[in-house]
């Protein structure tokens, strides 16, 4: 019995000890903003990227309406 | 412009993830910590890579019925920008994995079943430049299309369920299950689908674009 | 249908007596694989070792017996098919032709490895199902390659490169399931196994019945 409670006990300890653990993050960049700077980067390299396309869409739809002009 | 409804969509879709993904809660989950949201990205690259297979597929069984050159160019440049999309998820699952996992590349089920999916596709592009005869290039390699993209459903849908997986929803792993993907990441995950697959077609149409205007320019 | 596809595989496996040499030479290959694998192993290997080892020479050996299948027809002798029959009936007359080819290679496989070798098998019975079902599977799927293969100028390269990805799912299934096998669990355990590996070879050959006619004509 005395040994049945002492297991329960430590369990019960572990398992507290446990819920409390905390899980680190990178609280430390957010709260210091620099986070902003990372996806101001990113940000600009998506909107960056989505032109780059918009353009070659451009150019290739405008090949193609002088192929249908010269057909 | 009313055409092109969906590309702009796209572009929204992709800025609100990239904002929304870096500043948004995430669960607080050890193992995983900041990393989980990778699942915005890496995770997007899978959904891209199988919606354009996919794609490919149905093309390929198009042209078995009606062998127009028009159908073979769609299967192909939907298979090549689907391999383009599987090696960046390759890539960026390995980085992940070194730093949640230990190692560059474990024996994972869905790992396996990855890097064969590639393999198939790039023997697929090898097979295509094998035969000089387009007739013949189209059909042969559209049976051969089917064949691998049933064998590769096979290999991603019932592989996995039949042993352990280091991946979320196998073998309990402190992971996104489908209880822990809370309502904040979702409101970012569906849309990163869905921008990201977008963005493949939007790439994999122009690639069709070129390609048509090659066979037409050589005529 | 019935009549049409008995007398192709009676052609099939009367071409092949016509050339005994290439029969023998599958079956030396066979069998001086297995003699190198014990040379160099010097039997020290454990089960798994012994087990993957014996798929890997099996799926050789099914390669170099399932390529000559189309490989080797001439263009003309094709030609003269495509006027006799019907392309359903050839496939499935080439695919029966080779399970049985395959089935007879790998029992003799397996009786040198297990002369050199040793046998690790525990669960007899439940081995020699996973080679029936192994060896349909795996030539049925190679038998189809070969005919996509020949369409590309009869390359045997390109034949081992369409292969291999395609038959990982097949292949591992039967690593699994003969590893069981060895480990002597029950049949009841591993029949989700078996209906993975029986559907499989289902599917492999409803695929290449629907879609070889495509590759018939050109």
């Amino acid at each position: 019995m005395k040994k049945f409670l002492a297991t329960s006990f430590l369990l019960i300890i572990s398992c507290f000890l446990f819920a409390q653990e905390k899980v680190e993050m990178a609280d430390e960049l957010r709260s210091s903003g620099k986070i902003y700077v990372v996806v101001g980067v990113l940000v600009t390299i998506m909107v960056g990227i989505i032109l780059f396309l918009i353009m070659i869409d451009r150019k290739v739809s405008d090949i193609e309406k002088k192929l249908k002009n010269k057909a | 412009m009313k055409k092109n409804w969906w590309k702009i969509l796209c572009a929204l879709f992709l800025v609100y993830v990239i904002v929304a993904g870096f500043l948004s809660d995430v669960p607080h989950l050890p193992i995983l910590h900041e990393t989980i949201r990778n699942q915005y990205f890496h995770v997007c690259m899978w959904f891209a890579m199988i919606t354009l297979l996919t794609t490919s597929l149905i093309f390929s069984v198009r042209y078995l019925s009606n062998p127009k050159m028009n159908n073979d160019i769609i299967a192909s440049e939907a298979a090549r920008t689907g391999i383009f999309f599987g090696t960046l998820g390759l890539i960026t699952g390995s980085i992940w994995a070194r730093f949640t996992w230990g190692a560059w590349w474990t024996n994972d089920v869905k790992l396996n079943g990855a890097a064969i999916t590639m393999l198939t596709y790039l023997a697929y592009l090898v097979l295509r430049n094998a035969i000089t005869d387009e007739q013949k290039r189209g059909k042969v390699s559209a049976v051969y299309n089917i064949f691998a993209y049933v064998m590769m459903l096979v290999f991603i849908l019932i592989y996995p369920r039949m042993s352990d997986s280091l991946h979320p929803g196998n073998g309990g792993n402190p992971a996104f299950s489908k209880y822990d993907l809370d309502s904040t990441m979702r409101m970012v995950f569906y849309p990163a689908v869905i921008g990201w697959t977008l963005l493949g077609v939007w790439i994999m149409t122009l690639r069709i674009r070129i390609q048509k205007i090659k066979l037409q320019t050589e005529l | 249908m019935f009549k049409e596809l008995s007398a192709l595989i009676q052609k099939e496996i009367l071409l092949e007596w016509r050339q005994r040499y290439a029969l023998g030479g599958m079956f030396l290959y066979v069998v001086a694989t297995v003699f190198v694998c014990f040379l160099s192993f010097k039997n020290v290997i454990d089960a798994n070792a012994w087990n993957a080892l014996f798929w890997i020479i099996i799926l050789f050996a099914s390669i170099n017996a399932s390529a000559k299948s189309f490989l080797q027809e001439s263009r003309g002798r094709l030609l003269y098919y495509y006027t006799l029959s019907s392309p359903q009936a050839f496939i499935l007359s080439k695919t029966i032709y080779n399970a049985i080819l395959m089935l007879i290679l790998s029992v003799i496989c397996f009786a040198f490895y297990s002369l050199f070798m040793g046998n690790m098998v525990e669960n007899m019975p439940l081995f020699i199902l996973i080679i029936i079902l192994g060896s349909i599977g795996i030539s049925s799927l190679l038998t189809m390659i070969s005919a996509i293969a020949s369409k590309a100028n009869n390359n045997f390269t390109i034949m081992a490169i369409l292969a291999f990805p395609i038959i990982m799912p097949i292949l591992i299934t039967i690593i699994k399931l003969s590893q069981n096998a060895i480990d002597g669990t029950d049949f009841s355990y591993n029949l989700k196994y078996f209906s993975v590996l029986f559907s499989l070879d289902i599917i492999v050959v409803i695929l290449s019945y629907l879609l070889f006619p495509y590759l018939w004509k050109d």
